[in-house]
């Protein structure tokens, strides 16, 4: 039997590694001249990688470990010690503290995190559009939701800084059945938002773009780079994928692209019903990373976490490899803000990096080394942490969201209704969809 | 009898059963996060707005029903 994979991000790559495994002839073709889509590594200085796109895991990421654990790599724990910096005030200076744990009233912040548990708990993680509430939670967006629900000024301040940080989305972009959903998929509020015990206790040693480079070093020349796939034909033998350097035939096909992209592709016969509805929007997430020569802001006691309410860096993480050889500051540039930040020039974006930079952590130098990843506007991504699904999606989309198209077969982190958006997202889907299509087609040759 | 109020307002937030009026909630697995919640709860049962490091300094339903009273 073959199958052909289309895009070798993680879910791609892992469905075709369970798929070669079962014997199956798979052909893996990527756009990109390079694998891992929204898994993507910089490097900070010679042999010192950063993780510009996916970087985070905790240990509920099961599929995620597994799959390290089979290539030989481990994680590097996120542990930060030090004081935490928070400009949050209308003056943009920052503030020391001890902890992550920003200087507005707690009580306001209680009232946002007990909205979102009670929105949390009201979706149905498996089945979104199912949920009692559904056709009402999908009719109306995040931003509706906290001008109804959130009466604390700081409540309102923090919540878009929480939604930018946790699925890198404007609040007016997204539905709340999503927002709900999002959430409860990724194990909750605290899960998610959590560093140590939560879904960011670690990051891959390495950088995470190194699982995907073994997978598909193990495929070996089964993975085609530079292919954008512009047509799937299917007839009533099998497939034919036309790329932009010829055709491949196959007995099925696994498309593992976002949504939005997957419409892109010219399908026939047609998809019944889209991967994407006309509110999905792109992730909005630009990750901007400054290298020095080393971590200075440990020697003020700092941790180099900060939280921003102005940006253009809304939070700051130290991202500096464990020796400390060098100092990577990683910052977070997502939602309304992304879109902001990208249409500026470079020499600007340079600008207003460093100086936020030396403002939160005075006293450091100028930066080596400066890199921005624009996902917003990555013509083979389209949005980085997810797509992001907005009023009406949900109920419209979700019931199809893995039903295969006669011979085209779907995964992704968008697929999954188990860590949606994340890298466990994509593994979980690309197993799935591995075994769906060995069920369905050595079902079939047993028959024929 | 706040003692026995706050008591339910940990055992709701932390998901566990097993609070006494001295159990530690930072100790019973509470974190920052699950802490604002418990000071939500506080404000809307007994309108007094205590923020973080007040929780810090009491943070058992004994020791919480005494700062709420000497505040209030």
């Amino acid at each position: 039997m073959s199958v052909v994979v289309v895009g070798a991000g993680l879910a791609g790559l892992t469905a075709a590694t369970d798929l070669a495994a079962r014997g199956v002839e798979v052909t893996v073709v990527e756009a990109r001249e390079r694998v891992g889509g929204r898994v993507h590594g910089v490097e900070a200085a010679p042999g010192s990688w950063i993780d510009a796109g996916a970087a985070y895991l905790g240990e509920r990421h099961t599929a995620l470990t597994a799959l390290m654990a089979q290539v030989g790599l481990r994680t590097t724990p996120t542990a930060m010690t030090g004081d935490s910096r928070f400009a949050l005030g209308d003056d943009g200076d920052g503030r020391t503290r001890p902890g992550r744990f920003p200087p507005l009233s707690a009580v306001a912040l209680g009232e946002l995190f007990d909205a979102l548990d009670e929105l949390t708990r009201a979706v149905r993680a498996d089945a979104p559009w199912l949920s009692a509430d559904a056709v009402r939670l999908d009719a109306t967006t995040a931003d509706e939701w906290a001008r109804e629900h959130l009466r604390h000024p700081d409540a309102r301040l923090f919540f878009p800084l929480f939604l930018g940080e946790m699925m890198a989305a404007d609040p007016r972009d997204v539905s709340v059945l999503h927002m709900g959903f999002y959430l409860r998929s990724g194990g909750g509020v605290r899960y998610l938002n959590a560093f140590a015990g939560g879904a960011q206790e670690d990051r891959v040693a390495g950088g995470a773009h190194r699982l995907c480079e073994l997978l598909a070093g193990r495929l070996g020349d089964r993975v085609r780079l530079g292919e954008p796939v512009r047509a799937v034909h299917q007839d009533d033998e099998g497939v034919t994928v036309t790329t932009t350097a010829g055709s491949l035939r196959a007995r099925a096909v696994v498309v593992a692209v976002p949504p939005s992209l997957a419409d892109a592709v010219d399908h026939h016969p047609a998809l019944p019903v889209p991967r994407s509805g006309g509110r999905t929007a792109p992730g909005c997430a630009v990750k901007v990373h400054l290298v020095y020569p080393s971590p200075a802001w440990r020697e003020r006691g700092l941790s180099g976490w900060s939280v921003n309410a102005r940006g253009p860096l809304l939070s700051t993480v130290d991202d500096s490899p464990p020796d400390g050889a060098i100092g990577v500051l990683t910052g977070f540039v997502t939602g309304r803000q992304a879109h902001d930040f990208a249409r500026l020039s470079p020499g600007e974006q340079r600008a207003r990096a460093f100086e936020q930079a030396v403002r939160l952590f005075p006293g450091l130098p100028e930066p080596t080394g400066f890199h921005v990843t624009d996902w917003v506007n990555e013509d083979y991504s389209r949005g980085c942490y997810a797509a992001l699904f907005g009023p009406g999606d949900w109920t419209r989309l979700g019931p199809h969201l893995v039903t295969p198209h006669g011979r085209v077969h779907w995964a992704g982190t968008e697929t999954s209704t188990e860590f949606f958006g994340l890298m466990e997202g994509a593994i979980r889907s690309g197993h799935r969809v591995a075994a769906e299509v060995i069920t369905t087609y050595d079902r079939r040759d047993e028959h024929v | 009898m706040n003692v026995d109020a706050i008591s339910d307002i940990f055992r709701r937030v932390l998901e566990n059963d097993d609070v006494r009026a001295d159990s530690d909630f930072f100790v019973m697995g509470g974190d920052s996060l699950l802490a604002t919640r418990v000071l939500s709860a506080v404000a809307r049962s007994w309108g007094v707005e205590l923020d973080f490091d007040d929780f810090m300094t009491a943070p058992t339903p004994d020791a919480l029903a005494k700062k709420i009273a000497s505040t209030a």
